[in-house]
């Protein structure tokens, strides 16, 4: 008599959030694709967002993974503001690393017309240690307010709305450099769960540009590029102090899960 | 760092242009203003076969920077 067995195992169907499966989604349709992992990750990235109430003061998050343009290009918080590389950049599971020379990251995301003037952070996760006159990500209209995260050798010139800026001593170039603005006369800027500065910088108004990652988009001529690896970017609302430090955990736990933690 | 040395002439037909949906050319001019495009290894495997793999026949060429512009706000 012939016995056939069969191994029959409970079939465990994996649910990840709605937001982060649209996500996963849009990469697909792109033409991109995602490991377990870097799927595992992004999903628990977005529910630690939620967790910490800070979900909803995204407007456009790039996790930088899968390891191609049409992966890295996709805004994990909407089908809005996908992003557009241009030549020069290399693409790993690691992150996103530009030249130095030419190329940027166009978000597509008007700081005036998607951000609030007084309350704006932008944020990158820089890898590498790469140190020159380099923008991590920003923008400026023409002689008008600035919009940006920048590193000058070991100081960062930062800006959020205003034409002035702040001189930070930064020791380290790698790690989660954020810069938020709050109210009309409150800046900050972390590096990690550090905050680097407080300021009383007042706003005096909101860039006309698009937002670049890589670079920087001064009025339409692309300046400073950089050529440090970039493993997230956001741009959104002013996050306070405490919502910065869940932010952060957020995201190292993120790029730990990765093992691309710095 | 070297790139690709392109005429001005290259340089219009590709500033801009779309080589993949989520990619597009982007062109720099060095210090004597003559343009230049860069490519990553991932770029070249792109265009390899396409109709701009003609930049890749084009003079691999050092490149020397223009003077940066004052720092933004500084």
């Amino acid at each position: 008599m012939l016995t056939v067995g069969l191994n029959l195992k409970p079939r465990v169907k994996k649910s990840f959030d709605s937001d982060a499966q649209a996500f996963f989604t849009r990469v697909t349709v792109a033409g991109g694709t995602l490991s377990a992992t870097e799927k595992l990750a992004t999903n628990q990235l977005v529910l630690d967002l939620k967790s910490a109430g800070i979900w909803t003061s995204m407007k456009a998050i790039y996790p930088m993974v899968g390891a191609s343009a049409s992966a890295c290009a996709q805004n994990l918080k909407s089908a809005s503001f996908t992003g557009s590389f241009s030549s020069g950049w290399t693409f790993a599971s690691t992150g996103v690393t530009p030249n130095g020379t030419s190329a940027f990251m166009n978000t597509g995301l008007i700081a005036n017309t998607n951000l609030t003037q007084n309350s704006t952070h932008l944020s990158s996760y820089i890898r590498t240690t790469n140190i020159g006159s380099q923008v991590y990500m920003g923008c400026s209209g023409a002689a008008g307010p600035s919009t940006n995260l920048i590193y000058l050798l070991n100081f960062g010139f930062i800006a959020i709305n205003t034409s002035d800026t702040i001189a930070t001593s930064v020791v380290g170039q790698n790690g989660l450099f954020l810069n938020s603005r709050t109210t009309l006369t409150n800046t900050i800027q972390y590096k990690n769960a550090t905050a680097l500065t407080t300021s009383a910088q007042t706003s005096t108004g909101i860039s006309t540009t698009q937002i670049y990652i890589g670079a920087y988009n001064n009025n339409g001529t692309t300046a400073f590029f950089s050529n440090n690896e970039t493993a997230f970017s956001s741009i959104g609302n002013g996050l306070n102090a405490t919502e910065e430090g869940n932010f952060y955990t957020a995201v190292q736990t993120f790029n730990t899960t990765l093992s691309r933690q710095v | 760092m070297k790139g690709y040395q392109l005429t001005i002439e290259q340089k219009e037909s590709i500033q801009g242009v779309e080589y993949t949906p989520y990619q597009f050319f982007n062109c720099v001019q060095d210090i004597n203003n003559v343009w230049f495009t860069f490519l990553s290894d991932s770029d070249i495997v792109a265009i390899t076969d396409s109709e701009w793999s003609w930049i890749l026949e084009c003079p691999l060429v050092e490149y020397v920077p223009p003077t940066p512009p004052p720092f933004p706000n500084e």
